[in-house]
C-alpha cells in the first residue's frame, strides 16, 4: 500500500495502481475522453493531467497524465489548479474546432466556461474525437477490424482500404462504447449493418427476435466451451430458463413451497 | 579471418598500414552525397580511364580513394592529395590528367584548382590552413573523409577497434561505464542527456535481455552529420555500439536508418557483415565470451520516429506513436525490455574516449558540456559544409571564421539550431557559447547539429510557419495538443502571411503555444512551439510589420509583396517571358515587359534570368 | 494496370515471417511495385500474422508508402530548411503548375509524379531536386522546370 495526498487529503492505494483509478475513487471529478477500464490507458486527451510533486523535489513540479502515472509513496497531486483549469479549457476549445457540433463535447466544454471554439474550426465536421477508444477496444475483443488511419490531423478512424472491414463481427463494442456516438449502426429486422459491412442477426428459437450476429456467435463458441446453439437465445430467454430451473431445484429441495 | 587476439589486431593494424604506405602518395576523392550529386563518381571514373591508358610510377587506382564527406561542402567537387594535404577545389573530370601529371608524377601544384581566400585573395595549398578546417577540431568525424568507408582493412588501419580490445580484455562493464560518465559525454542527438548515466541505469534493471540501438533518424531538415558519419565511417559506430552493449550487457543491437539515407544503409550492412567475418562482431567477439549482434532497421519516413519511444515502436514494426515516459525505455523499452538508445554522434566518441581517457576528453569544450560537436553549416552562409568545433565556439567564430559571413555581401539575420524543436537566435546573440545549456538558455536548443544561417532576405514569419507546416504534417496525430494545437498554430500564421493577422493572434498564439508545451506527450509536440516563440521574442517587429502595415519586409510573403518590370531598364529580350512557368509576363521584343499581377506567383524566376537587373520587388 | 505479385513469396523469404518484419516487407514490397497493390497487403497480413487493419495503419502513417501506382518519372522536392529558405517551395510551385498535379499526385498520362521529401542530407547543395535517383542540386527558380524533360 502507498500513501499520497491529493488536494490535501491523505489517500491510500495499491502499489501498481494508475493515480486516475484511486482519483475516481475517491470522486474526483476529472474528465477522461479516452480512458475505458477495460483496455490499456491510452494518454491521448490529456484531460486528466493532474500536479504532482514530491516533499524531496523541493516545490520542482510534474504534469502528468494520471490514467497512466503509477501511484509512489509520498506523492502530493493536486488535480484543479488554475494552471490545469486553463489546460483543460484549452483541450476543449481545441476539441470543439474540430467537433463543433457534438454534444458530448459541447456539454464537457460548458462545464469549463467553453461555449464555442475561439480557433478555426474545421470544414465538414464529424463527431470523432480521435480517442482511439473504439481501435482498442475491438483490439482487446480479439477482432482489430479497424484501426486509425493516416496520421497527424489528417488522421481518422477507419476500416482497411475504406472499404467494409473483413475481420469485423457487428459485435458493436465500438459503436456503444464511442463517447460522441459518432459510430453509426443499424439494426433492421435480422440485418445489421455497420462499416460498411451487412450481418445476419441470429434468432431467438423461443421470442423469434434478432440476438448477436451470425459471426459473433461463430467466434463466441469457436473460442470458448459454449456451445453454439447456446445464441440461439438472447439473454432475456437464458435468463428466463435459468430462473425456471432454479426454481425447480429450490422446489425440489423443499426450500420454497410448491 | 577470425580475430581472437588482441595482438592479431595490432599486427593486422601494423601490416594494413605498411600495404598502404607502398603508394607514396594517395588521391583521396570525396564522395559525400553532396559532391555525389556535383558530379564526384565522374571524377573517379576519369581517374580509372585516365590510369587505365597511362602508368605511373608507385601509383596505380587503389591509391585514388573514395570517402566519405570531407566536410566544405560548398568547394566541391574535393580531390586531396595525401600526405601532403594538397586541396583541389571545384574539380572537373578534365582536371584529372594534369593532375595526374603535375601533382602525382611530380611535385607541382595545380594554382587554379587551390581554394582562394577572399579575406586576402591568396591561394592556399593545404586544407589544414584555410580558415574553414584550421578552426574546426574533429573527433567524431575524425574518420570522414579519409578512409574508404566500405574497406576495413582502412579501419582498422586507424586503430580502428582498438578501444574495443581494450575494452574486452583489461576492463569490467562497470570500470567502462565509470569512464563513459566521468568523460561527461552527453547524448549528441539533441536531449543532451548523459550518456553514463543512462547505461548505468540500464545496467541495474534487472533483466535477462537488453537492447542497445543506434538512433540513425536525424530527422532535422537540415542536418546532415549522422548521415556522413554513417556512410563516411561506419564501423565507428558499430565499434561503439559493442563497447556499450558490453557495459550493460546486452545481446542484440539495431541501427535504426532512415529511409531517406539509402546509402547509409548499404554502407552499415558492408560494415557488419565486414565486422562479422573479422570476429569483430556477432558470436564470441575478439575470442572473449561476448557475443552481440546488430540487425538494420529501416525507418519509413517520419520525423516523428525519431523519438526514442515512437523509434522502439517503429523497430517492432507498429506505427511510431511515441508513449509516456512515466516509465523510461532504459527501464522498459524496445518489446517492454531495457534498452539503451544513444545517437549516432554519441556512439562514434566512445572509442576515441576508451583510447585516450575521459580526462583528456573532458580538457576539450567546456564545463559540464566536454568535447566537440558536428554541425552541418548550411543556408545563407558562404562556406556551407560539415564542421565540428570544441563545445563553448562562439556562433560568431562558427558562422564568420569558419562560415565565411553570409553570401552575396547580405546581412546576417539569424541562425536556426535545433530543427523543428529549436529556435532562431539574431545577431544580438552572436557571441554565446555554442553549448547544451547556453541554446537552452536563450531559447533554442542544440539539436542534432542542423545550424541554418538566415540573411534580411529571410522571412521570419514565414520560418515560423515552415516549421510548423512541417510539424503538423509529421505529429503522429495521438495527442490533442500537438494534433490540433500545432495546426491552429499554423493557421494562424498563415494568416499573418498572408496580410490578414492582427495583435490578438499573437497574443493568442503565445498563449496557446504555452499550453502545447505543458499539454503535449511527447518531444516534438512539447518543442514544436519554439520556432515561433523564438522568432515572436527576437523578430517581433517584423511580425508587427505583417500585421500593422501588411508588409514583408524580407520580400518573401507572397500577397505582400509584388514583382515590377522596370520599364525604362528592360532590353526586351524576353528570357522572363521564357522563364515564366506561369505565363504571366506579356510583351514585344525589343519592348519593355509587363507583369501581370494576377496571375504572377511570385517565384522570381524572371528576376534570377534577368540579366539587366530590370526586375524589382516591393 | 494490374501486377502480377509474382515476386512477393521471396520479399516474404527475405524476413523473419512476424509482426516486426512488416515495415522491411511493406519497403520491399513499395520498392518493387514503386507503390503497395492491396492484394499485397492481403498476403502480407496473412503472411506476418498481423491484422489487416494494423497493416493499412502502417500503410498510412509512414511517407515511404504510397497506395497509388507512380509515374515513370518520380519527381522529388526537397523541402528541408536549407532548401526552402534558398527556394524550395517556390521550386515546388512551378513543378506543380507545370504538370497540372500537386505534390503526392500522378498525371493521367502517367508520365511524372510528385513527391515532396523533407531533406535527403545534400543540404549544402540546397534546393535539391531528385528525379528517379538522379540529385539535382542547386536549381534555380528560373530553370526547375527543364529538370522534368530528358
Amino acid at each position: 500500500m502507498v500513501t499520497m495526498t491529493i488536494n490535501g487529503k491523505l489517500a491510500r492505494a495499491k502499489e501498481g495502481e494508475m493515480l486516475l483509478a484511486v482519483l475516481r475513487r475517491e470522486k474526483i471529478d476529472i474528465p477522461a475522453l479516452c480512458h475505458h477500464e477495460a483496455v490499456e490507458p491510452y494518454g491521448g486527451c490529456r484531460l486528466c493531467m493532474v500536479e504532482i510533486t514530491k516533499k524531496e523535489w523541493a516545490g520542482g513540479k510534474n504534469m502528468v497524465t494520471s490514467c497512466l502515472y503509477p501511484v509512489e509513496d509520498g506523492l502530493i497531486i493536486q488535480t484543479h489548479t488554475t494552471d490545469l483549469i486553463e489546460l483543460r479549457k484549452t483541450i476543449l476549445d481545441l476539441y470543439l474546432a474540430r467537433c463543433p457540433n457534438t454534444p458530448a463535447i459541447q456539454d464537457l466544454a460548458a462545464q469549463y466556461g467553453v461555449t464555442q471554439t475561439s480557433y478555426e474550426p474545421v470544414t465538414d465536421p464529424d463527431d470523432c474525437i480521435l480517442c482511439g477508444l473504439c481501435t482498442r477496444i475491438c483490439d482487446r475483443m480479439g477482432f482489430g477490424a479497424i484501426s486509425a488511419v493516416n496520421r497527424g490531423h489528417s488522421r481518422e478512424i477507419a476500416p482497411p482500404m475504406k472499404n467494409a472491414p473483413p475481420d469485423c463481427v457487428g459485435c458493436l463494442a465500438c459503436a456503444l462504447n464511442c463517447p460522441t456516438n459518432h459510430i453509426k449502426y443499424s439494426d433492421r429486422g435480422f440485418t445489421r449493418e455497420i462499416w460498411g459491412r451487412k450481418f445476419d442477426l441470429v434468432r431467438d428459437a423461443k421470442t423469434g427476435q434478432p440476438t448477436i450476429t451470425k459471426e459473433f456467435a461463430d467466434y463466441l463458441s469457436k473460442h470458448s466451451d459454449i456451445p453454439r446453439d447456446y445464441f440461439e437465445l438472447k439473454d432475456e430467454s437464458h435468463r428466463r430458463e435459468t430462473a425456471l430451473s432454479l426454481g425447480k431445484i429450490a422446489i425440489w429441495n423443499r426450500e420454497v413451497p410448491q | 579471418m577470425r580475430i581472437v587476439k588482441p595482438k592479431q589486431l595490432e599486427q593486422l593494424a601494423a601490416g594494413y598500414r605498411k600495404t598502404a604506405g607502398k603508394h607514396k602518395k594517395t588521391v583521396t576523392v570525396c564522395c559525400g552525397t553532396g559532391c555525389l550529386a556535383k558530379g564526384a563518381q565522374k571524377i573517379v571514373d576519369a581517374f580509372e580511364e585516365c590510369l587505365n591508358r597511362r602508368k605511373v610510377k608507385d601509383f596505380d587506382v587503389e591509391a585514388v580513394k573514395k570517402t566519405g564527406c570531407h566536410g566544405f561542402c560548398e568547394q566541391g567537387p574535393l580531390v586531396v592529395i595525401e600526405p601532403q594535404g594538397i586541396f583541389y577545389t571545384k574539380v572537373k573530370p578534365k582536371d584529372i590528367e594534369s593532375i595526374i601529371e603535375k601533382s602525382i608524377e611530380n611535385d607541382e601544384v595545380i594554382e587554379k584548382l587551390l581554394y582562394t581566400n577572399p579575406q586576402d585573395g591568396r591561394k592556399i595549398e593545404k586544407y589544414s590552413d584555410i580558415p574553414f578546417y584550421s578552426h574546426q577540431r574533429r573527433i567524431a568525424l575524425r574518420n570522414v573523409g579519409k578512409i574508404v568507408p566500405s574497406d576495413i582493412r582502412e579501419y582498422i588501419a586507424v586503430d580502428g577497434y582498438k578501444a574495443l580490445a581494450k575494452v574486452l580484455t583489461t576492463m569490467t562493464p562497470d570500470q567502462v561505464i565509470d569512464e563513459i560518465t566521468k568523460s561527461e559525454l552527453r547524448g549528441r542527438g539533441g536531449g543532451g542527456f548523459s550518456a553514463g548515466k543512462k547505461w548505468r541505469t540500464c545496467r541495474n534493471v534487472a533483466a535477462d535481455v537488453r537492447y542497445v540501438i543506434c538512433n540513425g533518424d536525424e530527422g532535422d531538415p537540415g542536418a546532415f552529420m549522422d548521415c556522413s558519419i554513417m556512410e563516411g565511417d561506419p564501423h565507428s559506430v558499430l565499434e561503439g555500439m559493442i563497447i556499450c552493449a558490453f557495459a550493460v550487457g546486452a545481446k542484440q543491437g539495431y541501427i535504426y536508418v532512415r529511409d531517406e539515407y539509402p546509402l547509409a544503409g548499404i554502407r552499415l550492412q558492408k560494415a557488419i557483415a565486414a565486422s562479422e567475418e573479422y570476429g569483430l562482431l556477432g558470436d564470441k567477439i575478439l575470442g572473449t565470451d561476448f557475443s552481440f549482434s546488430i540487425r538494420l532497421s529501416r525507418g519509413a519516413g517520419a520525423f516523428v520516429c525519431g523519438e526514442s519511444s515512437a523509434l522502439m515502436r517503429s523497430v517492432a514494426g507498429e506505427v511510431g506513436e511515441p508513449r509516456a515516459k512515466y516509465i523510461h525505455s532504459v527501464v522498459k523499452g524496445l518489446y517492454d525490455l531495457p534498452t539503451v538508445l544513444n545517437n549516432v554522434e554519441t556512439f562514434v566518441n566512445v572509442p576515441v574516449i576508451i583510447n585516450s581517457g575521459a580526462d583528456w576528453f573532458k580538457k576539450i569544450g567546456v564545463a559540464k558540456n566536454s568535447g566537440t560537436k558536428a554541425f552541418s553549416l548550411v543556408g545563407k552562409v558562404r562556406n556551407t559544409g560539415l564542421i565540428e568545433v570544441a563545445m563553448g565556439t562562439t556562433m560568431r567564430e562558427i558562422i564568420y571564421d569558419i562560415g565565411g559571413g553570409i553570401i552575396d555581401g547580405r546581412t546576417f539575420k539569424g541562425v536556426q539550431t535545433g530543427g523543428p524543436s529549436g529556435g532562431c537566435l539574431p545577431e544580438t546573440q552572436l557571441d554565446l557559447p555554442v553549448d547544451f545549456d547556453s541554446l537552452t538558455k536563450a531559447g533554442s536548443m542544440m539539436g542534432s547539429g542542423g545550424m541554418i544561417i538566415m540573411d534580411d532576405k529571410t522571412c521570419m514569419v514565414d520560418v515560423a510557419r515552415y516549421f510548423l507546416n512541417f510539424l503538423v504534417s509529421e505529429s503522429c496525430g495521438k495527442c490533442v495538443p500537438c494534433r490540433e494545437g500545432l495546426y491552429q498554430l499554423h493557421k494562424l500564421t498563415e494568416k499573418i502571411c498572408e496580410g490578414n493577422g492582427t495583435e490578438e493572434d499573437i497574443e493568442k498564439m503565445e498563449k496557446l503555444s504555452q499550453q502545447i508545451v505543458v499539454g503535449s506527450l511527447c518531444g516534438l509536440g512539447k518543442s514544436g512551439p519554439k520556432p515561433l516563440l523564438s522568432t515572436i521574442k527576437y523578430y517581433r517587429d517584423e511580425y508587427l510589420a505583417h500585421i500593422r502595415d501588411k508588409k514583408c519586409p524580407a520580400g518573401v510573403c507572397k500577397n505582400l509583396i509584388a514583382y515590377r518590370v522596370i520599364p525604362e531598364t528592360c532590353t526586351g529580350c524576353m528570357a522572363c517571358v521564357n522563364a515564366c512557368v506561369y505565363q504571366a509576363i506579356t510583351g514585344r521584343k525589343k519592348e519593355p515587359q509587363v507583369i501581370n499581377p494576377d496571375i504572377c506567383q511570385k517565384c522570381g524566376a524572371c528576376a534570377a534570368v534577368c540579366k539587366y537587373n530590370a526586375i524589382e520587388v516591393s | 494496370m494490374t501486377h502480377k505479385l509474382d515476386k512477393l513469396p521471396e520479399i516474404f523469404a527475405r524476413h523473419p515471417q512476424d509482426p516486426s518484419s512488416l515495415i522491411m516487407v511493406l519497403q520491399d514490397i513499395q520498392q518493387e511495385y514503386r507503390y503497395l497493390p492491396c492484394e499485397a497487403l492481403l498476403q502480407t497480413a496473412s503472411v506476418l500474422g498481423v491484422k489487416l487493419s494494423k497493416v493499412f495503419s502502417v500503410a498510412t502513417f509512414y511517407n515511404a508508402f504510397g497506395l497509388a501506382p507512380k509515374g515513370e518519372k518520380v519527381v522529388r522536392i526537397c523541402v528541408g530548411t536549407a532548401c526552402h529558405i534558398r527556394g524550395g517551395a517556390l521550386i515546388k510551385d512551378q513543378i506543380e503548375h507545370h504538370l497540372g498535379i500537386k505534390a503526392g499526385q500522378t498525371t493521367g498520362d502517367m508520365k511524372f509524379s510528385i513527391e515532396v521529401v523533407a531533406c535527403v542530407g545534400a543540404c549544402a547543395m540546397a534546393p535539391v531536386v531528385i528525379v528517379n535517383d538522379k540529385y539535382h542540386g542547386e536549381v534555380s527558380v528560373g530553370n526547375a522546370t527543364r529538370l522534368l524533360k530528358g
